[in-house]
């Protein structure tokens, strides 16, 4: 576009408002992971004197070494990553495979199956039907609780239907004349030609896996426990680590603890994130053609 | 007609519409077979973990036995519905959960919007970036870390709201996390924090989406910036606004009920306690589990939801011509 020189509306005013706004949100963002990065690397004599606020005092790794002496942390750490690898990759080949004939309009029973899948996405079981499925189905106290029951997300299945949509129908006909049958055209074609979607598919599912606390209480062991799920036992005081049970001064590693955790867990998304913005971006905007 | 009926009724063994069809019917067959096999493994799946526990709503209306399976042993009627209806405790976590869903969809669905109009009136490029790919990252942490965070800033001893206001007025610090008058503000603010960037996604490709003519007109005939959003940016976007709005209506129901769960305490339980909560309460949580009565809760919920969403779904039809299914 060539754009014509604007017309006097220059509103510094509005732009000046603007940019206010702009960044008190940035602040916003930004500022409580400052604080409990800081709070993390503080000394506890420092947090006991109320010194800490946005950058760390008496530089200290303390805290984290403690977390790492810490053996149900390891386990915790890599019971998350066993979730969030297998759920994402059981999640993704079975949503594929369900998306691949589900984009074809002409297959008969398509379109009943489309309907079926977006009523569920309006009514479900609630809490205790799924409950008591898994747990008739035995699998509560097994990781298959975890990795099978969340495998098909509506929403990110309708992003990769749509995506499938959008390849040229014309390859998978030079493909078909060539005497390549469904399941070839499926790994040959579909799926190199869809990885910025299964990139975007999978990235939702992995932060999900990654973030999940709730349903790894109610069917998983303590042994089982994912690294979520230690944070929040011990920011509500269900576990103690370290030091943390102590009194007086030494409580007050408990708050370094606290942070060393939240960081520690959190710290895969937030190194990874910039770098896979725009596909999570993408995503929100391949399923919002639906919606 | 009559000779067409008796045709239909018993089909001759040589007719050719038969064959023929029978022939078109084998050849699709044979096309797509593949597709079908392909489809069997995660349809069943998906029966399995989504219809399956759909049609184990059945326990509202059954008695539970443990060990004998989701649905029940002996039918009941109404008598779960009507144990729940007269619990003052449910009634509570009714109100609770449409004054929190509320007061959440008039203060966090504006919010998004004005977001992304702002954002798209920013001129550098560099900065709009910046501000984009910071302001989406919260949606991508878990709310066991925001509430972590959330508790240690507030907290009473250490936290730093609270020495600040302790410095400032030299008063006793507040324990915010466990005040009821503080919970429904705490759980506004966490979700405008994590979702705000990230619902503005939406509106700011609908934005981008105008086409630049009519904005060129509008400035030609002497527009200010805040009228061509008023008149221009707004109106063009009403659809997508209307669309995300009976999203949100249709989901009124389903709050963050693992962010509550996160943040209720048995001292803020007066206006925590949502529908969720609990049905969690009665049911896994419980000592005594009572599954039929909160299968019934769940149910009741389920069915005002979709309610909900089709109601609102069409009336958009009818006003905007707008919906989503």
């Amino acid at each position: 576009m060539n754009k014509k020189p604007r017309i006097k509306d220059n509103n510094l005013l509005l732009d000046a408002l603007i940019w206010v706004i702009m960044i008190f949100v940035l602040v916003a963002c930004v500022v409580p992971f400052l604080y409990i990065i800081a709070m993390s690397f503080s000394s506890s004599r420092a947090i006991l004197n109320n010194r800490v606020s946005l950058w760390p005092v008496e530089f200290s790794t303390e805290a984290y070494r403690q977390v790492f002496a810490y053996p149900n942390f390891f386990n915790a750490y890599g019971n998350t990553l066993f979730y969030t690898f297998f759920g994402t990759l059981i999640a993704l080949c079975m949503m594929l495979v369900f998306a691949y004939p589900l984009s074809k309009t002409r297959l008969k029973g398509q379109g009943i199956v489309m309907k079926l899948v977006v009523f569920s996405m309006f009514f479900g079981g609630g809490l205790v039907p799924n409950y008591l499925l898994i747990s008739s189905l035995r699998m509560t106290g097994t990781v298959f609780a975890i990795l099978l029951p969340f495998a098909i997300n509506q929403f990110n299945l309708i992003i990769l239907i749509n995506f499938i949509r959008s390849i040229p129908e014309e390859l998978e006909e030079a493909a078909r004349i060539d005497g390549m049958n469904y399941f070839g055209i499926l790994v040959r074609i579909i799926v190199p030609l869809s990885t910025a979607a299964l990139a975007t598919v999978g990235l939702y599912t992995a932060v999900f896996f990654w973030n999940d606390w709730f349903y790894s209480l109610i069917y998983l062991r303590s042994t089982q426990y994912p690294v979520m799920l230690l944070l929040r036992n011990i920011v509500n005081g269900t576990t103690m680590v370290g030091e943390a049970g102590g009194v007086g001064e030494k409580a007050f590693i408990a708050i370094a603890i606290k942070s060393a955790v939240i960081i520690t867990s959190t710290l895969p998304i937030i190194l990874l994130y910039p770098f896979l913005q725009k596909y999570f971006v993408k995503g929100m905007l391949i399923g919002a053609v639906k919606g | 007609m009559d000779a067409g009926g008796t045709q239909k009724g018993a089909p001759m063994k040589n007719d050719p519409l038969i064959h023929r069809r029978r022939l078109k019917a084998g050849r699709y067959f044979a096309n797509n077979w593949q597709l079908y096999v392909m489809m069997l493994v995660p349809l069943v799946y998906f029966l399995l973990f989504k219809y399956v526990p759909m049609f184990g709503n059945i326990l509202a209306f059954r008695r539970f036995r443990p060990l004998t399976g989701p649905f029940g042993v002996r039918w009941e009627g109404l008598r779960y519905f009507n144990q729940f209806l007269s619990q003052p405790d449910f009634w509570r976590a009714f109100r609770n959960t449409l004054t929190l869903a509320a007061m959440n969809l008039v203060i966090n669905f504006p919010i998004p919007i004005m977001f992304a109009i702002l954002l798209n009136e920013l001129r550098s490029l560099k900065f709009k970036k910046l501000v984009q790919t910071v302001s989406y990252m919260p949606r991508f942490v878990s709310t066991v870390v925001v509430i972590s965070i959330l508790t240690e800033m507030l907290s009473p001893s250490s936290g730093m709201l609270n020495r600040l206001i302790q410095q400032l007025t030299g008063q006793p610090g507040v324990f915010y996390m466990n005040e009821a008058a503080y919970f429904r503000p705490l759980y506004i603010l966490t979700d405008m924090w994590q979702y705000t960037g990230w619902s503005a996604i939406i509106y700011l490709a609908a934005i981008t989406g105008i086409n630049g003519d009519l904005f060129e007109a509008g400035r030609i005939d002497g527009a200010s910036r805040v009228q061509l959003i008023w008149y221009v940016t707004l109106p063009t976007i009403l659809p997508t606004i209307m669309v995300m709005f009976i999203l949100r209506v249709g989901h009124l129901l389903s709050l963050g009920f693992e962010k509550v769960l996160l943040m209720y305490t048995p001292s803020n339980s007066v206006v925590s306690d949502i529908i969720d909560t609990y049905v969690y309460r009665m049911s896994i949580a419980a000592t005594a589990p009572q599954y039929s009565y909160a299968t019934a809760i769940g149910l009741f919920s389920g069915v005002i939801g979709l309610i909900l969403v089709s109601s609102s779904n069409l009336l958009s039809r009818k006003l905007t011509g707008e919906s989503i299914y």
